[in-house]
């Protein structure tokens, strides 16, 4: 976690009813938001322009959030999926476009998921689909439950479980074949 | 349930969170760069606003209502026709005292006792007083209307204190060319006064340069009397004219419609002269004798088409002007007791109106917000349903792309 220098009055001084100011909400998810933004992009550059994205719409709708609906990650994470579903939209007219062998190609050269994964790992999470990915971030990375991460995505806790339970088999098996 | 979903993937668990994934320092600083020069507002829930906007809406259709009940209930309800009598009131000897009474303006013009007519300012026995001795009094008092049902002997400066001290309530526009029509009913006490009443009105109107067109006199000994008077004075005197004659009694009604006729005399004066060039031009044509024998029919043709016309034209022309030179004034006398069918007692205080009005409001409104509701709900029920609809296909969307 990175601490929060300079933080601006607006961000630092609470809101009326809540017990956390917005600067403290970022500087607590804004690492957990860009990880489940690269997860399920596959792209850190997208997934920085999409976090600050998705935290300017946050701060947007801030007064409108609501503490006892969700804690802040769930709801920041909502707004990240919305975000990420237009971007994967418009990627999607992109790429019937152009072609971007070359630039997945050049990504996969360096980690994209984590600093200090094996080659393996990284090569496997990359194989996985991004909904795939998407459900190990939630649950595994930013360690939601079953229901905020449910909620996030949309589905049922079942369904939820379901597809953590099969990207985890996936991702075992993908590393597998990568080390094979 | 998390144990359980992660049950057979420790080590993978355990591998995907030993790395480190932050996001930038300059992620970072754009996203806490987001507040600055931003005003933060106040936080209002959806539940917040809606208790604060659901008090207000009510008391806003409360306010509403009771002012409209306040305004409503200021004037007596046993007065038909209020406004009028309310506007000329003042010509009546002692309704005039009694329009100071303010809300109880129209029982005053219902012609407190003419013969307690010191007590006027109060205007309290109007409603028990016999409309007959109301209109005595109008004989009796010196000043206003009652000066119309005087002798016919009297001198004209006092028709000019009755149109001096009548209030100005009729506008006919004089700078243009207007047609007037004017409608009056005027109740009188009495069968003598009728007839005083009708002769009175022929004077009039011949002292402002117009004449009765035709006369109608109705009475009984034991019925109702009634007079009709169509009459015709310069549009100049109309409104004069008017006055004077609702202050032959008590006024029941009163209408005055005026028609612009400028435009429609412009156009005639305009087709007059565009006739008049192309008659003359006919004529040059068939002099000139350059016309071959066709040619020649066919103008004079048009020559005579165009002479109809301008005679036409002129004689319309004619007819407008004469009609904007006099306004027509139908007049209604009766010596029919309107009060007896008009007067109620004083069942309700003002209170008691107000909220009865104010309730009346409330019903009204409840009424139009039911009618929005019935209007609003398929629209909104429909906006529900393609909304969903949306959603819907907008998760397919999304499953599809996260799956890609």
């Amino acid at each position: 976690m990175k601490p929060v220098n300079a933080m601006p009055a607006a961000l630092a001084a609470p809101r009326p009813g809540r017990a956390q100011p917005f600067a403290d909400v970022v500087a607590e998810n804004l690492d957990a938001v860009y990880r489940y933004l690269v997860y399920l992009t596959g792209d850190r550059v997208a997934a920085e322009d999409l976090a600050s994205e998705t935290f300017e719409k946050a701060y947007r709708g801030w007064r409108r959030f609501d503490p006892q609906r969700g804690a802040p990650r769930t709801w920041l994470c909502r707004i990240a999926h919305s975000v990420a579903v237009d971007w994967f939209r418009a990627e999607a007219r992109r790429q019937r476009r152009e072609d971007n062998y070359m630039r997945d190609a050049a990504m996969l050269e360096e980690s994209v998921f984590g600093d200090g994964f094996s080659p393996e790992l990284d090569q496997a999470l990359h194989r996985l689909t991004p909904a795939e990915r998407e459900v190990v971030a939630l649950r595994v990375l930013l360690e939601l439950d079953g229901p905020s991460a449910a909620r996030v995505l949309g589905i049922s806790q079942t369904a939820c479980s379901s597809r953590l339970s099969r990207a985890l088999q996936r991702l075992e098996e993908e590393v597998g074949d990568v080390r094979r | 349930m998390s144990a359980g979903d992660f049950e057979g993937h420790e080590s993978l668990i355990a591998q995907l969170r030993a790395g480190t994934l932050d996001a930038p320092d300059h992620v970072h600083r754009r996203v806490l760069a987001l507040g600055q020069g931003k005003r933060a507002r106040v936080p209002m829930s959806r539940r917040r606003k809606l208790f604060i906007l659901v008090p207000v809406a009510a008391t806003l259709a409360v306010t509403a209502a009771v002012i409209h009940g306040a305004f409503s209930s200021g004037a007596n309800p046993n007065a038909s026709a209020a406004a009028v009598e309310f506007r000329h009131g003042r010509n009546q000897p002692v309704a005039g005292a009694a329009g100071a009474t303010g809300a109880r303006g129209p029982t005053g013009a219902q012609g407190p006792t003419g013969t307690a007519g010191p007590s006027g300012p109060n205007g309290g026995t109007g409603a028990t007083g016999p409309t007959g001795t109301v209109y005595d009094a109008n004989q009796q008092s010196p000043a206003g209307a009652q000066g119309a049902l005087e002798p016919l002997h009297r001198s004209a400066d006092t028709a000019k204190r009755t149109l001096s001290s009548t209030p100005e309530s009729l506008l006919i526009p004089t700078h243009r060319l207007v047609h007037a029509v004017a409608s009056l009913e005027v109740a009188v006490p009495s069968h003598g006064a009728l007839t005083r009443a009708t002769n009175k009105a022929t004077e009039i109107v011949t002292q402002l340069g117009g004449y009765a067109q035709t006369s109608q006199y109705d009475a009984s000994r034991s019925g109702p009397g009634n007079a009709f008077l169509d009459l015709r004075v310069p549009i100049g005197k109309a409104e004069s004219a008017i006055r004077m004659l609702g202050g032959l009694g008590r006024l029941l009604f009163q209408s005055v419609t005026t028609k612009d006729l400028q435009q429609t005399a412009t156009q005639q004066t305009t087709l007059v002269g565009q006739l008049q060039r192309a008659i003359t031009i006919y004529e040059q044509a068939l002099q000139s004798g350059t016309l071959s024998g066709s040619q020649r029919v066919e103008v004079q043709i048009r020559l005579a088409e165009a002479q109809h016309q301008l005679t036409a034209t002129r004689k319309a022309h004619g007819r407008t002007l004469a009609s904007g030179r006099t306004a027509e004034i139908q007049l209604r006398l009766t010596s029919r007791n309107h009060h007896a069918v008009v007067a109620t007692p004083h069942a309700r205080g003002r209170l008691s109106r107000l909220l009865h009005n104010a309730a009346g409001f409330l019903g009204l409104e409840a009424v139009i917000v039911l009618y929005a509701l019935i209007v609003a709900i398929p629209i909104v029920l429909l906006i529900a349903i393609v909304w969903w609809l949306m959603r819907e296909r907008r998760r397919r969307e999304e499953k599809l792309l996260a799956s890609a």
